[in-house]
């Protein structure tokens, strides 16, 4: 009851509180000082003292403050950009890649121990408790890299792009401070929230111990959106006129057009790479223990980490597209560029490890449906599932302009495959990424339904409807993209994709409607965590790396769609390295950051071993007394 | 037995047609439907209007 009262009153006498400061604090006593009544109280108001001179009016203020001008964007010369010996981009990528790294993770992590600390709650099961105290155990010390490398990447930027900088601190004006309050918000939230934990366990401390976690989020989640404007603001100018001086205000500034769909598709994105790492973290754990019950408890772990960034990569992709809308919407040069131009290719290489993703969270589902003997019934599906992944994989990755010589093009005919090349395009590309969502949604079925026999009567006429669903649905999916892809205009073209991304949530959506009631007071059959084998927890490992370089590809794309630019058509970059560079050096350097991340994320899993390590007493030499 | 294995399977053949019946006009209206919204209307034939 205590604990209550203090619940309730606490709020209020914080309210209070700040409702006393809000008042007094500008309430400032004046030194009265010895000066006139005039020099007083002249600068409160439009007071007219007689005997002095008139006071300006109104219009004449406005006059004085049209007459100056707004400032430009800085236009520096190349002698302006400091040199230090070595490529400033090269530092600066680095720096500013792992900082996304480790930012997406700890922004990610909090987000599904909440969840699963809730989940822990609802249904009495403490193991979810326990795993969510693991899961923020294993990133702790990714808040302290995350702001080691925010502080250096700052220092760099100031150090290597001064001008650009200065632009940037008077476009986005007193949001750095807010920025770099939050901080403190955040640490405050994360401290309390992941030390308190035992302390917090129980009854009315634990929902105290749930608000610690859901303001840790806030925090994060709006940390997260104030930096995502700079990047949006640097794609997309809003808030500011042709030479870039400021016209509008800081929301102005910071609602873009492109802010919103950076948003989704990085809140998203973040939930499922901080799933991947997780998941490696419980494979190594599950390897490297013998002991049947730790076994079990990583295989369970794993399993979670692998349901979390795979459930959040299924709407991944729709995210990007809305994303990519945008950005042609905004500026067709921009989205010719990044699909249809020189960055096109790079999309060929996402497919790549998109489909390396899929093929991995769906090798390690089939893996583990031989925790349960059910599962029999449905291992059947597991090849025409895998036949489905590889043929839409294969189309997702086949190419539409090829790399070719002068004398391979007039061998073939053209620069595009005759029978190949209409697979290079979109509508092909959206039919394979589809049906790749569903068949993996499909695995994901059938791994929760193989523990699992349904005992209500209308079992038949559910799986029929399901059966029809995804049949229905898939036709209908390669008859929109066929149909509208290739036989009508493309503004029918382009709409059909959002048909065929409603059917794919029709699946998505019906299916676990469907499989939630069907299964109501199911007779559950045993499932034993930890009867999997060994090579499942490899594409456990395989995922966070996919994932990482995934980031670092799509941060490449993101970064060189302004081509020449610092901020896009506002501020030109007359750097040393004002240009794209190319696939090869991208790609090299997004291997480097890639590398240096894992050998972080390796540092921070060990430290989170050390914390839970106690070293033995040595015994005492000889007979001593 | 065999009379009640047939009716069986006849009543779950005829559950499989009513559930694709179903289906296919759910997604046949669903095409109207997010075509439409987007300005994009269909004929009956689902071929583009106008």
């Amino acid at each position: 009851m205590m604990h209550s009262k203090f619940a309730k009153l606490f709020p209020m006498s914080l309210l209070l509180m700040l409702l006393f400061l809000g008042i007094t604090a500008p309430v400032q006593a004046t030194d009265p000082g010895t000066g006139s009544v005039a020099d007083r109280i002249a600068p409160v108001g439009q007071v007219q003292l007689t005997g002095e001179p008139p006071l300006e009016t109104e219009s004449e203020v406005a006059a004085v403050e049209e007459s100056v001008e707004p400032r430009a964007a800085p236009t520096p010369s190349r002698s302006d950009y400091p040199d230090i010996g070595v490529s400033s981009r090269a530092i600066v990528w680095v720096l500013a890649q792992l900082h996304l790294f480790f930012g997406a993770l700890v922004l990610a992590v909090p987000l599904f121990v909440l969840i699963i600390e809730l989940v822990g709650l609802f249904t009495g099961d403490e193991r979810y408790d326990d795993m969510a105290h693991e899961f923020m155990k294993i990133s702790l010390t990714g808040f302290s890299i995350t702001a080691i490398l925010g502080g250096s990447l700052a220092l760099v930027l100031f150090l290597l792009y001064p001008d650009f900088m200065a632009y940037m601190m008077r476009v986005f004006g007193a949001q750095w401070l807010v920025y770099a309050g939050l901080f403190f918000f955040e640490s405050f939230f994360l401290y309390t929230y992941y030390y308190g934990w035992n302390a917090f366990r129980y009854g009315n401390r634990k929902w105290v111990h749930l608000s610690l976690g859901l303001m840790l989020n806030a925090s994060g989640l709006t940390i997260m959106v104030l930096a995502n404007s700079w990047a949006t603001f640097m794609m997309a100018p809003s808030g500011v006129n042709e030479v870039g001086a400021v016209v509008g205000n800081i929301w102005e500034v910071m609602k873009g057009p492109l802010w919103n769909p950076i948003n989704l598709h990085r809140f998203i994105a973040n939930i499922a790479f901080g799933g991947a790492v997780v998941g490696a973290y419980a494979a190594f754990k599950f390897l490297s223990s013998s002991d049947p019950e730790k076994r079990a408890h990583y295989d369970w772990m794993g399993y979670t980490s692998n349901f979390i960034a795979i459930l959040a990569f299924l709407p991944l992709p729709f995210a990007g597209y809305w994303l990519m809308a945008e950005i042609y919407a905004y500026s067709q040069q921009m989205g010719i560029t990044a699909m249809g131009g020189i960055l096109a290719w790079l999309f060929i290489v996402q497919a790549v490890l998109i489909g390396t993703i899929l093929l991995a969270g769906n090798f390690y589902l089939w893996a583990g449906m031989s925790r349960t003997d059910g599962s029999e019934r449905y291992k059947w599906l597991v090849k025409f599932i895998a036949l489905v992944l590889v043929v839409t994989f294969l189309i997702w990755v086949t190419p539409h302009s090829l790399i070719l010589s002068a004398s391979e093009i007039s061998q073939l005919g053209g620069s595009h495959h005759h029978i190949l090349g209409p697979l290079g395009i979109m509508p092909a590309k959206n039919i394979a990424v589809n049906l790749m969502l569903i068949v993996t949604f499909l695995s994901f079925q059938l791994y929760r339904r193989s523990d699992k026999v349904a005992t209500v009567r209308w079992a038949p006429a559910g799986n029929a409807l399901m059966v029809a669903i995804y049949v229905v649905a898939i036709a209908n999916i390669i008859f929109l993209g066929v149909y509208y892809g290739y036989f009508t205009n493309t503004v029918y073209k382009v709409g059909s994709s959002v048909a065929q991304v409603a059917s794919t949530l029709v699946v998505i959506i019906s299916g676990i409607v469907i499989d939630t009631l069907m299964f109501r007071n199911a007779k559950i059959l045993p499932s034993h965590w930890g009867r999997i084998p060994d090579r499942a927890q490899y594409a456990l490992f395989a995922l966070p790396i996919a994932f990482t370089w995934l980031m670092g590809l799509m941060g490449y794309v993101r970064s060189s769609v302004k081509t020449h630019w610092h901020v896009y058509t506002v501020m030109k970059d007359n750097s040393p390295d004002n240009f794209i560079p190319t696939i090869a050096y991208a790609g090299n350097m997004i291997t480097i950051v890639t590398v240096l991340f894992l050998l972080c994320v390796l540092f921070m899993f060990w430290v989170a071993n050390l914390s839970g390590t106690r070293q033995v007493k040595p015994a005492a030499e000889g007979g001593a007394a | 037995m065999e009379e009640k294995h047939k009716m069986g399977i006849f009543s779950t053949l005829i559950s499989v047609v009513i559930a694709f019946a179903i289906v296919l006009v759910l997604f046949y209206g669903l095409n109207h439907l997010i075509m439409g919204m987007q300005g994009l209307p269909l004929n009956v034939d689902l071929t583009p209007a106008g």
